[in-house]
């Protein structure tokens, strides 16, 4: 099963896309909020280069944005 | 195949599918980015019927009320547009994506939408998710702390300076003229902030910076002076320009890249494809317009296939 993380935050709609698409195909994850986690901040920023919400790492692929068609490639939905 | 094919899932496309689906038709409803710009809006105060409600939500019960009546939704993103002769005199319009896949439909609404028009000055594609963001609801909470700077100062800048004021440190709104435009309401609200500065008659000219973006320059309309305001991200909000690239050479469109439609049909120049939302040459851009605007072209397709299917 790939590790999956999400770099989010509570008001970004992507964001709330990505994860329901997880719930919907029972994919787990972890799910750090960025407005509040200084830490999971800087270390998105450190991975994606970037600053923009979501970024959704699948074991070591990263994704800028609710990409669906890469994120269920990576995922072999 | 389909009798109505319909492009974008924002508030035009999907109530041109509650009504197109309420009158039986076989709907398909192609959206890319659900819930299109309004679903982006935190807080939509001015929506008729709803006090104050969530875009987001808002355009969940929109595609729910279209599912509900059996429209059908399918995420795609189109690339190309085109008619063929299936028959003498007898056409069909075929919208493909990317990766070559087609789907057929007797007639077609164009609700495809806008998106967010860029400043256009050097920093600005360099810094894009680097501080430069086009998406406040998005963004705003990765500011906390920082100083900041909103370009413009319609309702989506004035919405973007509202939503900044929980977490940015300094917010700097840079209007374009003497006036701002959006809302007296949540002008007034603005103004008396202490952490909110209005600067009047700017002209964004260039976004710096080094890993990230620090500063903004702009040049002061009156004084002809240019001046830096540091900054560690960058609000753009100065309008939206049509998602009309695939239509190009397909249906007429305007110098601004907007469909021309007949504003009592919501026809567009080619038989059978009609146009709503802010895609087309309309003069305001609101959602209750676009709904308005979906559902008036929904009803005069139903009435266009009648007649010539």
């Amino acid at each position: 099963m790939a590790k999956v993380i999400v770099y989010s935050t509570p008001t970004c709609v992507y964001c709330k896309m990505a994860k329901e698409f997880f719930d919907q195909n029972n994919v787990e994850y972890t799910d750090f909020n960025v407005a509040e986690n200084e830490d999971a901040r800087n270390e998105m920023v450190q991975k994606s280069g970037q600053m923009g919400v979501p970024v959704i790492v699948i074991d070591d692929e990263i994704t800028v944005g609710f990409d669906q068609e890469r994120i269920k490639n990576l995922l072999n939905l | 195949m389909y009798d109505i094919i319909i492009i974008g899932g924002g508030a035009s496309g999907m109530t041109a599918a509650i009504y197109a689906a309420r009158k039986k038709l076989n709907v398909l409803v192609l959206e890319h980015e659900s819930g299109g710009q309004t679903a982006l809006q935190p807080e939509i105060w001015n929506y008729p019927g709803y006090l104050d409600v969530e875009g987001m939500k808002l355009m969940q019960n929109f595609k729910k009320q279209a599912l509900d009546f059996g429209a059908e939704i399918k995420n795609f993103k189109i690339s190309k547009i085109s008619e063929k002769e299936i028959e003498e005199n007898h056409k069909v319009f075929v919208v493909e994506n990317e990766a070559g896949e087609k789907i057929e439909g007797r007639s077609v609404i164009i609700a495809s939408g806008a998106k967010p028009r860029k400043l256009g000055v050097p920093g600005e594609q360099e810094f894009e998710n680097k501080g430069v963001t086009y998406c406040a609801t998005c963004d705003a909470p990765l500011f906390g702390g920082k100083d900041v700077a909103v370009v413009g100062a319609g309702n989506t800048g004035l919405d973007a300076a509202s939503q900044l004021l929980k977490y940015a440190n300094k917010i700097y709104i840079l209007v374009k003229g003497e006036l701002v435009k959006g809302d007296q309401v949540t002008y007034e609200k603005l103004k008396k902030e202490e952490k909110v500065e209005f600067i009047f008659n700017t002209e964004t000219k260039e976004i710096k910076g080094d890993n990230f973006v620090t500063s903004l320059i702009y040049k002061d309309t009156v004084s002809e002076e240019d001046k830096e305001i540091e900054v560690s991200g960058i609000f753009v909000s100065i309008g939206s320009i049509p998602n009309s690239d695939f239509v190009k050479g397909f249906c007429e469109l305007n110098q601004f890249g907007q469909i021309v439609i007949d504003p009592k049909t919501n026809a567009t120049s080619k038989a059978g494809v009609f146009a709503a939302g802010d895609v087309t040459d309309i003069l305001e851009r609101q959602t209750v317009i676009a709904a308005g605007e979906g559902a008036k072209a929904s009803l005069q397709c139903y009435k266009w296939l009648q007649s010539n299917h």
